[in-house]
């Protein structure tokens, strides 16, 4: 409240007036349910005129307490006093003696923590980390060693490419004339038949696009049962033969 | 042998960044929660004498390591031990034995002003809000966090250590010896 660290330390190192009261009780071995808290007035008192470098705030605290004590002092000198005392003024000796022995149990519990904490051994959880896009999720190993086996076959094959002389020109409209004559003959064929045992890059790009254009023109349709398997190219049913491309 | 369902939930817990309610786990596994919570107790049981442990807030569950293997842990993420002044733990002693409780009750207790110690242990996150007390002024309601079970190596709040009396009794549960809560 007041921005100084540690709230109610004070200079003789009490957190607060039940703490003082406690340590009271506790120095002089006294029972905390059956001691006579008025009797501990005194050397509160002493103590507490001990703190004057504190808050006036702080002061008040302990001094309220000290008020209390004096009070529950006179009554046990005077019992005839006690009647007189309008209950509602304050807490009584057992409202303050169930106070005091609760604050007992909360620094026990905090002295217990205390030890759990200075033991170490605490636990820990997973870390998030920081985080990755992973890849999508369901890859599969066969398809993995299919395309790996194609690598193998693809690297031991003869590049051709290298040796075909160049000057080699394929023109898309009469691949894409070709294809359509093949497949309105035999109503389907694979890529890979269309391609040829070992096609050139030119030969591979002007048969892949004239089948992109039959596709866009719904003469073919495409079918690929897995990822990396061979397409195969189907009639379509209802061709739109009369739309020519641009 | 475990059950195919206590290894689904320890799967499912075990790639789970945050604590996983039970609800989740249910539905995750595809079983009942009560099957769910027949699973974590098996799962909870085979993991004694092990490096991990299951701990659960409430209805939230999570895989934490076991506090004996802490040193290692702690050695391999290089984690500093937390230090709590003995006024905050008062504090946190309160919280984490009367919760959910407001301020004034806990100053009630402790006699003294604890703003300070709320505010510190709130920045630490061993205590949070839990919502507000319908009373009048609405006060607002603190509770421990996960990371106060983390810290003081506790499975859930049930394994809380008893506190003793000063005449040297176990006070079995908390709320047991009533105080005089001021008005």
């Amino acid at each position: 409240m007041l921005g100084h660290e540690g709230p109610n330390v004070s200079v003789s190192g009490f957190d607060g007036p039940l703490e003082l009261l406690l340590q009271l009780v506790e120095e002089k071995k006294l029972d905390i349910l059956t001691v006579r808290l008025g009797d501990l007035a005194d050397a509160y008192l002493a103590r507490v005129r001990a703190l004057a470098a504190l808050p006036a705030d702080e002061v008040a605290s302990f001094l309220a307490l000290a008020s209390r004590l004096v009070l529950l002092k006179a009554r046990s000198l005077l019992p005839a006093l006690a009647p007189i005392v309008d209950e509602d003024e304050g807490e009584s000796e057992e409202e303050l003696r169930a106070r005091l022995m609760e604050y007992a149990i909360v620094r026990e519990r905090a002295g217990a923590l205390g030890d759990r904490l200075r033991s170490g051994e605490r636990q820990f959880h997973r870390e998030g980390g920081t985080p990755v896009d992973l890849p999508p999720r369901g890859g599969e190993v066969t398809a993995l060693a299919a395309a790996w086996s194609r690598v193998l076959a693809l690297a031991a094959r003869q590049r051709e490419e290298d040796l075909v002389a160049p000057g080699e020109r394929y023109s898309v409209e009469e691949r894409t004339a070709e294809i359509e004559a093949i497949v309105r003959e035999r109503g389907q064929i694979a890529f890979s038949e269309l391609l040829g045992p070992a096609p050139t890059l030119g030969w591979a790009v002007v048969t892949f696009i004239a089948l992109l254009d039959l596709y866009r023109r719904i003469v073919i349709d495409l079918v690929q049962d897995e990822l990396f398997s061979d397409i195969l190219i189907t009639k379509k049913e209802r061709p739109i033969v009369t739309e020519t491309p641009a | 042998m475990r059950s195919p369902l206590a290894n689904a939930v320890e799967a499912v817990l075990f790639v789970a960044e945050k604590p996983v309610s039970r609800s989740e786990i249910a539905k995750a596994v595809g079983a009942t929660p009560k099957q769910v919570d027949a699973a974590l107790l098996e799962l909870a049981g085979s993991y004694a004498g092990t490096g991990l442990r299951l701990a659960h807030d409430g209805d939230d569950w999570q895989l934490v390591t076991s506090p004996e293997q802490a040193a290692a842990v702690s050695a391999y993420l290089g984690a500093d031990r937390l230090r709590v002044s003995p006024a905050s733990l008062e504090t946190l002693a309160v919280v984490a034995y009367r919760q959910p409780v407001t301020r004034a009750e806990i100053e009630a207790i402790r006699g003294v002003n604890c703003d300070q110690t709320i505010y510190t242990l709130m920045q630490r996150r061993l205590i949070e809000e839990r919502g507000r007390r319908e009373a009048p002024g609405r006060p607002i309601l603190y509770g421990t966090t996960w990371e106060f079970l983390e810290c003081f190596g506790l499975a859930s709040l049930d394994d809380l250590p008893g506190a003793l009396t000063p005449e040297g009794g176990v006070v079995e549960r908390p709320g047991d010896v009533e105080g005089a809560t001021r008005p």
